[in-house]
């Protein structure tokens, strides 16, 4: 008996000693690299730069290093130059989209074994299920939900009232939509003085797949093996893009992710379909009341996730894969998903952040922030496949000639069905 | 990739070397001395020569030889393919937009650029007392600043609802025009923002040209009763045509690399209307990590600047005056 005391005894202060002897734990430092994109407006940088200090401080033997590394394009090269020469980022967020593309690369590394000890196994089942979607291929966790969003439209509740139009009432169909955009549109002459509707720009992929989510439809299935495309449901989802901004030009056919805001904010136009992401900045930039609303509903409300997750790459050292675990555990605990939530505008990942304190506070001043969390109820995964980034390129040059009125949407989307067909068969 | 792919486009302005604005050196005898002095000079040329070699003609010849193969991000097995990747461009539509584009691009910039710059010049290079540093200053501030920020700039400038050049055209009359959003305005508002941001870097090689006319030619021919116009067609564009004929090697490899612009203000859309080479190159390589498809533009484009300089030198070069000839 006396003698295993003294052992766990001893070995209780070895434990301690290793845990905050400074030597010790100097050679032990394990320094992790962790890129991560910003990919909304507002000092992100900062906050993340915040929550590694105080990981970093609470965890004496690792220490996070982040590395601010532009938008999620710029991101995703560094980190896959990155793997390709073989000294990858221990941790990183990508969009999820690419999370094929990083199978393929053989980059990440599946997190079932961590999760399912995680949080006395009842971590992941907190996270909101569509935001779990793009997580799982071939039925392993490859990486963990963190900067999260749904597109939702937003609508200014001034021009409303100007139109003659309830503003308290958002266009709940995409017919209701056309009419009340058509009632928001000024013109001057052939000028366009002030748009009704505007369907941002950059991300219109992303948006576009929302449209056809509402219409019933999917654009490639979860395993990314499969594009569909050529469907009804999309090409009536394109024709409708078509009536919007070619035929009865109440929208702007091109735009950019990162004009459409302050567009809304100038009252250059009514109604804008963007990220939740952006409601902080519009919040504090707008000089006029505005409402968040579900997107428009077709056949059903319908969205899709967006945002990045976070991965731990493969061809690193097995206790610094522990570690980055660590970090990524401790990132998005519930707490601090809240924290992130609140601080960026993106949509906490996990059902119990919404019971925060803070949380809690915050949503019962202002209830828009609450929108796009309950729109995850109509919200599917976002379509993914290998070479992602060749799919969108694609997607977005026809929908552009669509809108133009330069190819019709039935033809535009068999080009898109065929081109991506290709890329996925290669 | 990217070292080469920058290290060609830097090389490619040393190809461009300033010609000889009088020609020097009449044939020398040659003697063993002499001789002996012409080996010095390649020992001297060696260092520079060994760092082409590395980080230019190796890494050109390289992505020649890469281009013959498909090898991708997906297939990471180097497969030999032979001209499969330039059959496949020759079939591709977007690569005869990107080209047509670059085509474009270059026409709405070169002679405007170039036109723009000698004008300017030949008006700043007139006395006009003190104001006349503070006028060079000004019109070649542009320059001067860095091309993203200045990209990140037109973004703003050109914003359909509160930019200033719509701002500025109203008072005109002109109608408001979508610039960057418009597929058929896209281009010509990265040529507008290019010439401004391009044509002081012209102006003043004119400017220094300008200097090297000697006076006392005006003065004969206003002896002679010959008016301004007379003068500078005369005068000035004979004697400026070594300048020139810099000016315009330098703004057609210049218009080859147009990238900065294309990647901030428009990332080659709407609908591809504003992709060009190097973005095309970019998205091929960077995006979408297909190399051998990305070897195979900066083959191309290679081949492309070349023949174009060479039928530059061959054809606009002999009509160049030389002082001393």
């Amino acid at each position: 008996m006396r003698q295993r005391w003294v052992v766990g005894a001893l070995v209780l202060a070895a434990a301690v000693a290793l845990a905050v002897g400074p030597a010790d734990a100097a050679s032990k430092l394990i320094r992790l690299t962790f890129y991560y994109p910003v990919g909304v407006a507002g000092p992100l940088a900062k906050v993340i730069g915040e929550m590694t200090d105080k990981f970093n401080k609470e965890n004496p033997g690792i220490e996070v290093v982040p590395v601010y590394s532009g938008d999620y394009d710029p991101t995703l090269q560094k980190v896959q130059t990155a793997v390709m020469a073989g000294n990858p980022p221990d941790i990183f967020i990508v969009e999820i989209s690419e999370l094929p593309t990083l199978l393929a690369m053989n980059a990440v590394i599946p997190l079932d074994d961590y999760v399912k000890k995680a949080e006395g196994g009842k971590y992941w089942d907190d996270f909101f299920p569509p935001f779990r979607e793009n997580s799982v291929v071939k039925g392993k966790i490859w990486w963990i939900p963190f900067q999260r969003s749904t597109p939702v439209f937003y609508w200014n509740k001034e021009l409303f009232k100007k139109a003659g139009l309830d503003p308290e009432r958002p266009p709940q169909t995409w017919a209701e939509l056309k009419e009340t955009a058509k009632k928001l549109t000024v013109r001057e002459g052939n000028e366009v003085k002030q748009w009704g509707v505007t369907v941002s720009g950059g991300w219109n992929d992303w948006l576009f797949e929302a449209f056809v989510r509402q219409n019933g439809g999917w654009l490639i299935n979860p395993e990314g093996t499969k594009a569909n495309f050529d469907s009804k449901e999309a090409v009536e989802a394109l024709d409708y893009w078509v009536d919007l901004m070619h035929k009865e030009k109440v929208g702007p056919p091109h735009s950019t992710w990162g004009s459409t805001p302050p567009d809304f904010v100038a009252q250059r136009t009514a109604m804008l379909y963007h990220s939740t992401g952006i409601l902080t900045f519009l919040r504090t930039s707008a000089k006029f009341d505005f409402g968040v609303a579900f997107m428009p509903k077709n056949k059903t409300f319908g969205a899709e996730v967006g945002g990045g997750n976070l991965a731990i790459s493969r061809k690193i050292p097995k206790e610094r894969q522990d570690a980055a675990w660590k970090f990524i555990e401790w990132m998005t605990s519930s707490g601090n998903a809240a924290q992130w939530s609140l601080a960026s505008g993106y949509v906490a990942t996990r059902k119990s952040a919404y019971e925060v304190p803070a949380m809690k506070e915050f949503l019962a001043k202002d209830a828009r922030y609450l929108v796009a969390r309950d729109q995850l109820q109509y919200a599917a995964g976002k379509m993914m496949a290998p070479n992602f980034q060749k799919i969108r390129e694609i997607l977005k040059k026809q929908l552009d000639d669509a809108v133009d009125g330069k190819v019709n949407p039935k033809e535009a989307m068999a080009t898109v069905q065929k081109q991506v067909e290709a890329v996925i068969k290669r | 990739m990217n070292s080469m792919n920058s290290s060609l486009l830097s090389d490619s302005t040393a190809v461009a070397a300033p010609p000889r604005l009088s020609a020097t050196g009449q044939a020398v005898a040659v003697t063993w001395r002499s001789r002996f002095r012409g080996g010095g000079v390649y020992l001297y040329l060696l260092p520079s020569l060994a760092f082409l070699a590395l980080f230019t003609y190796y890494p050109m010849g390289f992505s020649a030889y890469l281009s013959l193969f498909r090898w991708n991000v997906l297939n990471p097995e180097r497969i030999f393919v032979g001209l499969e990747n330039y059959l496949s461009l020759w079939r591709e539509p977007l690569f005869w937009l990107v080209l047509r584009n670059n085509l474009f691009y270059a026409l709405g910039t070169i002679p405007t650029t170039m036109a723009l710059a000698l004008f300017l010049a030949v008006l700043v290079n007139k006395n006009l007392g003190r104001v006349r540093s503070v006028y060079r200053v000004a019109l070649f501030y542009p320059t001067m600043v860095p091309m993203v920020a200045a990209a990140m700039l037109w973004v703003w400038i050109f914003n359909p609802g509160i930019g200033l050049f719509n701002y500025y055209t109203s008072f005109l009359g002109v109608p408001r025009v979508e610039w960057l959003y418009d597929r058929h305005w896209a281009l010509p508002a990265i040529i507008i923002m290019s010439i401004w941001k391009n044509f002081g870097y012209f102006m003043l090689i004119y400017l220094a040209a300008l200097q090297g006319v000697p006076a006392d030619l005006y003065e004969a021919a206003s002896i002679e009763g010959a008016g301004a116009w007379r003068r500078f067609w005369g005068i000035t564009f004979p004697l400026l045509t070594p300048a020139s004929l810099f000016v315009f090697v330098v703004a057609i490899i210049s218009s080859f690399q147009v990238f900065d612009q294309v990647f901030v203000m428009t990332q080659g859309g709407p609908a591809d209307q504003t992709n060009v080479l190097t973005f095309y190159i970019y998205q091929n390589a960077f995006r979408f990590w297909d190399i051998g498809m990305g070897a195979t533009l900066t083959t191309i484009f290679i081949c492309l600047l070349l023949v174009l300089i060479l039928v530059v030198f061959r054809y606009v070069g002999r009509r160049v005056y030389y002082e001393a000839d």
